[in-house]
């Protein structure tokens, strides 16, 4: 573990009342160690501009251990930046060299407007789930949990599927803002369960439409996403769920 | 005013059933004419949320992350406890209620205890109904491990991310719900006052995080369940907006706030590493399953880890507790941690920090096998420190995780407002002074989907509540006490960030208030604490403006009430002159260094109420009586 | 046919509807490939050839009426995926990088798509649509591969047709949901080889034509 000192240049997306339409501002990030995470190097920043009577930088955050889905910008063109399977807040500073120039700039979708700076609402997520994304079952009316085998390896599947933190890196990193792997991995997780068969038909055909409606683009099969996601969700869950929509919709 | 526990009578095992049974009922017609408000979408709150949503309630149900699905139940990794037995280990649900009552050094009730361990085996079956992807075996049953602190594999688990798959589920529930149109989703919102009507809880505030706009809710019944208030130590496991404000001002309202002293320091986090750290990382205690935990025997010891030979590494856990070993329960494994870096054994820069070595394991089960159970925490440090733990052990240490205290509740899970009920981690009710690993998980979801349910009704059924709505003075009253508040921050425009007061307060109470404690350190934490909250309110430095989307704000006013709940706990850990499960007093401990109860004088809940910003909060106890199990000395040698 | 018309009217359906009339293309292509290796062996052999298609009719004018069908679905399909896709991010980044996942073929496939249109529209003047009365297909191959400026248009153009497969081909497997990976890895190759074969085999006529012309 070396800790060392690095000095970088910002150019993060600033919006607010004032600024509506939104520009890059320039700031230094000075004595920043690598052993930060990207946005405790934020943090850092911050304080400065506060202490300058300059107003903070918004940015959602929440755990900070990768696993809320609350974080995420765009850092030099790549969703949640150049590591892989990393979000924001794991994005450590080890990986920038002293004199980087880093631009930062807010997930990018018509469905996600930008509420300040890089922050953006991503409710649309929810919306999407509230089309389908259960299984009907209310509290107390459950069977033995030991009652239906679920083959391992099919429970590991739907476990893959069920790891997306719904953060939108997929939909940031999509050339089309598209929100085929959110919509895919959850119709894929409880598809592949013995649970949630029933319901699997009106569910593929109602979260797609969902999906439609609230303006996301359409998935042309680049795999952005599968690079992009910071559970590695594979656009295999995009395949199960065009396979499930098209049972459902034409069979 | 006496706090009534309202615990039913009968034999243990039949108190919940008898009560469930003494509870006045709401007609399915007549569910549709109550409100009830829920804050807080973790595991607790969305589950209570679903919950009365599928019985036909009206619900509000409120969150300060942009979505429900991000509450901070989401970070739990290791896994959930249920008295299933299909381990065929000898689990009923008398054992995990008797480990969880010791587990908590005798500081719990016994009836609530119970009625969780009874509970347990339905939130499974619950969760897998709803497509929980736990962990399976090749014959495609459940998959069950063992957990710290338990002698028998009763845990249920999904990888390293337990907490996020129920989560999950119980999200799935309240999103349903919400489509149904039973629920109603705010996110963004912080609860800034509960809002009491002829004593009763009848509504809250809340401050629109985006557009900054007070706005004020009407209900019958308000759920608090808005997790703990581990961030007050500023460094801690917890997500950066947990936050005591909502039970805080739930407590200037009224409600009692019972062991406030009680926070659990988890012994297996990734160590502090520098100043500018915003939070620590837990690692999952499931880690001690097969790591061994060790330090140089010689302080002082500088060479790497590889380079020290067996003969002179000290397995202490293993050597002070052969039965238990590296299982033995959270506090313990802090507090001897502290000790060996307290006695300058400590590696790492820092020398705060203590190996977990997996080599054995990986020498007896193969790399592949421990890359199985513990693959994503492995990633995962490696992420953060740039270390493979594969090839070096991993450097631990404590940190402060969860707390056990919180609004003092009744059986019913309601506070000493009327209406207003506590559940999950917010309430204090069933962890005692130490929590078990696995556990928290259990309660969250016992409290949502298993209890509030009937309780509410309860409440409903047999209260007399006219309608009530925003236009009452009372909601007005509210707004403005809070308006003040929030202009008066945004006007001291000192030289000192809040973050800067959280970093000291933190310091302050880690110190003096946390893995162990003393009289002495404690009174001048106290002082201090005071101190600083008297220089909050002149050299804060508050950017922005109130009708904004503001963090600096946000953040303001939440460690505005740290500041003052801190004095609180530390006034809790002055009372309570024992050392009892995480409250390990230094002056209290046996001739082994462990805890040493003082059953005769503080077998007790000290349930704290507010009495005015210029006096003295006043404590109320209320007396444990354990008709059930013998109150013994923990051991785990 | 409500229902239809809805389902086929998704992000999902309107992809369905770009892999099988993808699908349909790429048999067509497959087809006119190997029939145009009859060119190799001399103008008879070719005149052979299309007069034997002729002998099919009236199954050729269906297959061509259904081949105009699938291009007009095609291409009216890809425009509004392409403008739904373009409306779907309203601020552009100012910065865009690849995680790695796109490739020449899937960035261009819009405008792929858009100049072989019209370089079908421009090959179905010169071979189709002509005075067969004057000129046997053969004559008007060489005739207008005498042209260089023809020629290397020719050659882009079925350049630009193996890029469209090389993204098209693996890409309606997915789409319609045949994506396991067992199999993928060879789809994938499948799809690359053909799109060279494509390319190549297309583009080697015109340089036969010009050699022995």
């Amino acid at each position: 573990m070396s800790n060392q000192t690095i000095n970088l240049t910002l150019k993060v997306w600033r919006q607010n009342k004032n600024n509506p339409r939104g520009s890059l501002e320039t700031y230094p990030a000075k004595g920043i160690s690598t052993e930060m995470s990207f946005l405790e190097m934020l943090d850092v920043v911050n304080e400065e501009l506060t202490s300058q009577g300059i107003e903070p930088i918004a940015f959602d955050h929440d755990c900070r251990e990768g696993i809320c889905g609350m974080c995420g910008a765009v850092v030099n063109g790549r969703a949640h930046g150049h590591m892989p399977e990393t979000t924001l807040c794991q994005l450590h500073m080890r990986h920038f060299k002293d004199g980087d120039t880093i631009v930062i700039e807010p997930w990018r979708a018509r469905a996600f407007p930008v509420i300040k700076d890089l922050a953006v609402d991503r409710s649309a997520l929810d919306t999407i789930i509230q089309a389908g994304g259960y299984i009907s079952i209310n509290a107390g009316g459950a069977q033995d949990g030991n009652t239906i085998p679920i083959p391992k390896e099919n429970a590991e599947k739907a476990f893959n599927a069920a790891t997306c933190i719904g953060c939108g890196a997929c939909v940031a990193a999509c050339p089309n803002a598209s929100a085929m792997l959110f919509t895919g991995a959850k119709i894929s997780h409880l598809a592949l369960l013995p649970q949630g068969r029933p319901e699997a038909r009106k569910r593929a055909l109602s979260m797609v439409r969902a999906m439609d409606e609230l303006g996301f683009g359409n998935c042309s099969n680049e795999a952005e996403c599968e690079l992009e996601c910071p559970k590695g969700i594979s656009i295999t869950e995009i395949a199960r769920m065009n396979r499930e929509f098209i049972k459902a919709a034409f069979l | 005013m006496t706090l009534e526990s309202k615990i039913p009578t009968g034999p243990l095992h039949e108190k919940w059933d008898r009560h469930r049974f003494d509870l006045k009922l709401v007609n399915p017609a007549n569910r549709k004419k109550f409100n009830i408000i829920v804050i807080g979408t973790g595991l607790a709150g969305a589950s209570a949320a679903a919950t009365l949503g599928e019985l036909g309630y009206n619900v509000q149900n409120f969150c300060i992350q942009d979505s429900p699905r991000r509450a901070h139940s989401i970070a739990a990794q290791g896994g959930i406890n249920a008295a299933k037995n299909y381990a065929n280990d000898g689990d009923s649900i008398w054992r995990l209620f008797y480990d969880t009552i010791k587990g908590g050094d005798f500081r719990s009730r016994e009836a609530n205890v119970y009625r969780l361990a009874q509970l347990s085996v339905n939130i499974i079956d619950q969760c897998v109904a709803q497509g929980v992807p736990f962990a399976r075996e090749y014959g495609g049953l459940l998959d069950n491990r063992s957990f710290g602190g338990a002698q028998l594999s009763r845990t249920f688990y999904a990888k390293g991310q337990t907490g996020q798959q129920l989560l999950l589920g119980a999200y799935s529930s309240l999103m349903r719900q919400v489509n149904t149109g039973k629920v109603e989703i705010f996110p963004r919102r912080e609860m800034l006052d509960v809002v009491l009507v002829d004593g009763r809880a009848r509504g809250i505030v809340v401050r629109n995080l985006i557009t900054g706009e007070l706005e004020s809710y009407s209900a019958h019944a308000v759920v608090l369940a808005t997790g703990g208030y581990g961030n007050a130590y500023f460094l801690s496991t917890n997500a950066m907006s947990s936050n005591v404000t909502a039970s805080y001002r739930c407590y200037k309202k009224g409600a009692y706030f019972a062991n406030p002293c009680f926070t659990q320091i988890h012994p297996t986090c990734i160590p502090v590493h520098g100043t500018y750290q915003s939070k620590l990382t837990l690692m999952s205690e499931s880690l001690r399953n097969d790591g061994r935990v060790w330090v140089p025997k010689e302080p002082g010891d500088k060479r790497a880890p590889e380079q020290i030979p067996e003969s002179e590494r000290d397995y202490y856990l293993e050597r002070k507790y052969p039965s238990f070993g590296n299982l033995v329960p959270r506090d313990v494994a802090s507090r001897n941690a502290k000790e060996q870096c307290d006695k300058g054994k400590g590696v790492g820069e820092t020398g705060y920090a203590v190996y977990l070595d997996f080599a054995d394991a990986i020498a007896r089960d193969g790399r592949e096998a421990i890359a199985a159970k513990y693959g994503n925490l492995f990633e995962m440090y490696e992420k953060i420190t740039g270390e493979d733990p594969y090839v070096t052990p991993m450097r631990i240490y404590p940190a402060v995780h969860y707390t056990m205290g919180g609004l003092w509740v009744d059986y019913n899970l309601m506070t000493t407002i009327d209406g207003l009920f506590s559940l999950g981690e917010s309430n204090f009710s069933d962890h005692g002074a130490n929590r078990l690993g696995a556990s928290a998980l259990m309660q969250g979801l016992a409290d949502g989907y298993f209890i509030i349910p009937y309780t509410m009704g309860g409440y409903l059924a047999g209260t007399h509540l006219p309608e009530v709505d925003t236009s009452a003075q009372e909601f007005a009253e509210s707004e403005n006490r809070i308006r003040e508040q929030v202009d008066k921050l945004l006007s001291i425009n000192g030289r000192r960030t809040v973050t800067d007061f959280h970093k000291s307060l933190g310091k302050i109470l880690w110190d003096k208030c946390g893995i162990a404690r003393d009289k002495q350190s404690l009174e001048k934490a106290g002082k201090e604490v005071a101190e600083l909250r008297e220089e909050f309110w002149k050299n804060v430095n508050v950017p922005g403006d109130a009708a904004d989307f503001n963090q600096a704000l946000e953040n303001a006013g939440r460690v505005a009430d740290f500041l003052e709940f801190g004095e609180l706990m530390v006034k809790d850990a002055i009372g309570r002159e024992e050392s009892c499960g995480c409250h390990f007093n230094t002056g209290y401990q046996t001739e082994d260094n462990e805890a040493l109860r003082c059953d005769e004088t503080f077998c007790h809940v000290s349930a704290w109420e507010y009495t005015g910003p210029d006096s003295e909060p006043v404590e109320h106890r209320e007396q444990l009586h354990f008709e059930n199990v013998e109150l013994t000395q923990r051991s785990y040698k | 046919m409500n229902w239809f018309i809805e389902n086929i009217s998704t992000a999902v359906g309107k992809k369905l509807i770009m892999a099988v009339t993808g699908m349909g293309f790429v048999g067509f292509i497959l087809v006119h490939l190997v029939g145009n290796l009859s060119f190799y062996f001399g103008k008879e052999a070719f005149l052979a050839y299309v007069e034997t298609l002729h002998k099919l009719d009236p199954l050729i004018l269906v297959i061509e009426l259904v081949l105009l069908a699938l291009a007009v679905i095609h291409v009216t399909t890809g425009t509004v995926l392409f403008i739904q896709n373009w409306r779907a991010r309203s601020t552009r980044y100012a910065v865009t990088k690849s995680a790695g996942g796109r490739t020449i073929g899937s960035r261009t496939m819009p405008y792929t798509g858009f100049f072989i249109l019209l370089y079908v529209i421009l090959h179905l003047l010169q071979f189709h649509f002509i005075d067969r009365t004057q000129m046997t297909p053969y004559d008007a191959a060489v005739n207008t591969f005498a042209s260089v400026w023809y020629t290397l248009t020719y050659i882009a153009a079925v350049i630009l047709v193996g890029l469209h497969i090389r993204h098209g081909f693996w890409s309606l497997f997915q789409t319609l949901g045949l994506n396991h990976e067992k199999y993928m890895p060879v789809i994938q190759t499948v799809g690359i080889l053909f799109a060279i074969a494509a390319a190549v085999g297309f583009a080697f006529v015109p340089i036969y034509i010009r050699a022995v012309t």
